[in-house]
């Protein structure tokens, strides 16, 4: 049944694109033909970027073919990956996907781990010794190496340096500090607010909080893949502080604020003194703003203390798939991930490199020289703990991000939303213990 | 003698070979997905668990699960509020555009086109630049209330009470050029006899609108009943844009909980109950519509 009904959509799809002229008989050995499917989730000309690595790679290894499939943000392409391997398809050899999705895409039985890749290449390990720390926290799973980080991002503090410098104020080292100077830079017009000290978004709230919880010394997630701390004092402590920058200080708007998409604009058009977001936005900001852009990683609680957390897609590798395109595809990610292209990739597109030995080539040392905000971005993933991801992570997220946010709008108190998250999420874990 | 019947049997065939493609369309994307999910819908199947990888026959469970889970509770209320809320009021005022548009006066297309060109913008688009609208402090729609005498609050996407009401919004500024556009082709094909002839009677413009034109137009509106009943049961892209459902699940409706459920959650026969039960909702409401209104119309 599947098989016709199969070859029946084939045969539609052929026949509207008028394509069956073009369609050559598929060789046994010798040309292979990957295809990638690739998220564009930020305001750069990627696709562009990636199809000049793609020409590249197919110069130097002239019996592969790699095609890119562009189909819009993490989301889709997941979608259409998933659809793809459910409704009987195979899978293309390679796709950027969230790291987090790490454990549904293991659990589903879609990838295949990368060890025995890493093991047969002759400088596997130092190539895996490479990369960042915090950008392979999600790479693991079961003792085993799932995905390669490529097009990584991180949560920044970004601020107007001039407005501080005007203020007389530093930029802040503490929650405190931060509270204080957000409330000194807060303009009001009578009633009216004209510039917010703070904007820190909260419409998808979990990634950019994770910062404030690890700053205050306790991740939402634990070591293991189904330990979640909701519940934790110091966690619940750190959605009051999210509440007391607008009750207590009065440095930005009350509850939740989907603004994910405006923040940036705002900081440059001086809407706002600082904001919270991703490290994505970075180049956007240095073109936008007249100001000196200042970014850092957000301050702790404690005085001296910052913490940020990663994001962004990693290369997974498909199982099920014709060995041979398995193995042009490993020499696809090992192509992308040299320091040189890393370097490229991240002055290009502002996303991090993904590897220490990119931060080491001429054009990045160049290229943070001329831009100092690249190094004090690259800083905060020294103090970035990892990113918010367990098992069955679509339904826990969801309980963590329906909770916070009614602590956020004041609808339960932190403490109350936190233990109710908690208990809901333990509920939606326990096949996992 | 010969050709006759060969002709015959061309006229006895050809229709059947017309509406081939479209029949051979209809089984593979519509009758297929829904035998596949009603049949899924009996079994267990979670593609994120391992052990609930291969789909084990469950029964009902998923609908007991369905009808015991509060966020369904939740996500049906809202979405009941959702439909009562836009598709009178859009149908409405499709109603009143084409009556406005409807006269031969100097630029009649340019009011047309005004009233329709939200319908030709992709949603994710018109959802991206409500966004910027409903921007608290500085964006256009609070600007313009303020104006107005407003000074309620003004984070419309972000607060419980009004996340809903933003996405109904943007939902009725969309779709009421569309149920215009229908009710404009309704319009023009009304006899003009008709309306000469209550002239003559004297009737009032109110009287005209109620007794001759609604009640000449009653196919037109139950079209339109339907696909905007329809229509806002498959509302889900306005709501990736504006709110993502949230905060807190406040703006999320039937058909974005079943994405959540199936490509978020990954729950392969929780969402196939939910497909069935969304199947069966609009079967019901397009079979009633049309009941009730064939009922009408003997009365008549």
């Amino acid at each position: 049944m599947t098989l016709r009904k199969l070859s029946a959509l084939a045969l539609l799809v052929l026949l509207m694109t008028g394509m069956l002229a073009a369609c050559a008989p598929e060789e046994a050995a010798g040309p292979v033909t990957i295809q990638i499917y690739y998220p564009v989730a930020v305001d750069a000309p990627i696709a562009a970027i990636f199809d000049g690595y793609i020409e590249k790679f197919q110069e130097e290894n002239p019996s592969i073919t790699v095609e890119a499939v562009y189909s819009g943000g993490y989301g889709d392409v997941k979608t259409a990956i998933q659809t793809t391997i459910d409704g009987g398809g195979e899978p293309p050899a390679l796709a950027v996907l969230l790291a987090t999705d790490l454990y549904d895409l293991v659990n589903a039985g879609y990838i295949l781990s990368l060890d025995d890749y890493i093991a047969a290449d002759e400088d596997g390990e130092a190539y895996m010794q490479d990369f960042i720390a915090s950008f392979m926290e999600n790479s693991y799973y079961d003792g085993k190496t799932w995905s390669i980080p490529f097009q990584r991002s991180a949560v920044l503090m970004y601020y107007n340096a001039d407005l501080f410098a005007e203020a007389g104020l530093e930029p802040p080292d503490s929650w405190a500090a931060w509270g204080e100077a957000g409330q000194a830079l807060t303009q009001k017009d009578g009633d009216e607010v004209t510039r917010w000290g703070i904007e820190f978004p909260s419409g998808w709230p979990y990634w950019l909080f994770q910062p404030l919880a690890i700053g205050n010394g306790q991740n939402i997630i634990g070591e293991g893949d189904a330990e979640v701390y909701f519940d934790d004092p110091k966690v619940i402590e750190a959605v009051q502080f999210y509440i007391d920058l607008s009750e207590k200080y009065g440095a930005m708007a009350a509850g939740v604020q989907s603004i994910w998409g405006q923040a940036p604009t705002d900081l440059a058009s001086g809407q706002t003194a600082m904001i919270v977001h991703s490290s994505g936005s970075l180049n956007t900001l240095l073109e936008q703003a007249d100001f000196e852009v200042g970014v850092m990683a957000l301050p702790g609680k404690e005085a001296g203390t910052y913490a940020s957390v990663p994001g962004g897609g990693n290369l997974y590798l498909f199982d099920k798939i014709d060995p041979a395109k398995q193995d042009a595809a490993w020499k696809f990610i090992r192509f992308l991930s040299e320091p040189e292209r890393a370097a490229d990739f991240s002055i290009q597109s502002g996303y991090f490199a993904s590897c220490k030995g990119a931060y080491e080539t001429e054009a990045m040392k160049t290229y943070m020289a001329a831009h100092p905000q690249v190094a004090q971005a690259r800083a905060a993933l020294d103090v970035a703990g990892a990113e918010f991801s367990v098992q069955n992570l679509g339904e826990v997220r969801n309980i963590f991000h329906n909770y916070l946010q009614q602590a956020y709008n004041g609808e339960m108190s932190p403490a109350e939303a936190m233990a109710a998250a908690q208990a809901e999420a333990e509920v939606a874990l326990k096949d996992f213990k | 003698m010969e050709k006759e019947t060969a002709r015959s049997k061309i006229d006895r065939y050809l229709p059947y070979l017309l509406v081939l493609p479209t029949f051979a369309f209809v089984l593979l994307f519509t009758v297929w997905p829904t035998l596949s999910a009603f049949y899924r819908s009996f079994f267990r199947q979670r593609l994120n668990i391992a052990k609930f990888r291969i789909p084990t026959f469950i029964g009902l469970g998923n609908y007991a699960n369905i009808f015991s889970d509060p966020h369904f509770h939740r996500v049906f209320a809202n979405t009941l509020l959702y439909i009562i809320g836009t598709v009178p009021i859009s149908i409405l005022l499709g109603f009143l555009f084409a009556m406005l548009v409807n006269r031969k006066v100097r630029n009649v297309g340019l009011a047309r086109l005004a009233f329709f060109h939200t319908t030709i913008l992709p949603m994710v688009s018109a959802a991206t630049v409500w966004m910027f609208f409903f921007t608290p402090g500085y964006g256009l729609f609070n600007t313009a209330l303020v104006a107005l005498g407003y000074d309620g609050p003004q984070n419309w996407t972000g607060s419980p009470n009004l996340a809903l009401l933003a996405v109904m919004i943007v939902a009725i500024w969309k779709n009421a050029g569309y149920y215009m556009i229908f009710y404009l082709a309704g319009l023009q094909n009304l006899p003009t006899s008709l309306y000469e002839a209550v002239g003559l009677d004297g009737a009032s413009w109110w009287q005209t609108i109620w007794y001759l034109t609604l009640p000449l137009l009653r196919r037109t509106t139950l079209f339109i009943t339907t696909i905007a009943f329809i229509d806002s049961f498959r509302t889900i892209d306005d709501i990736f844009g504006l709110t993502s459902g949230g905060p807190s699940e406040a703006s999320t409706v039937l058909l974005y909980y079943l994405w959540q459920k199936r490509f978020e959650q990954l729950d392969i026969g929780f969402s196939s109950a939910l497909t069935v039960i969304l199947i069966l909702l609009l079967l019901v409401f397009t079979i009633t519509n049309f009941r009730v209104s064939e009922k009408g119309e003997e009365d008549v």
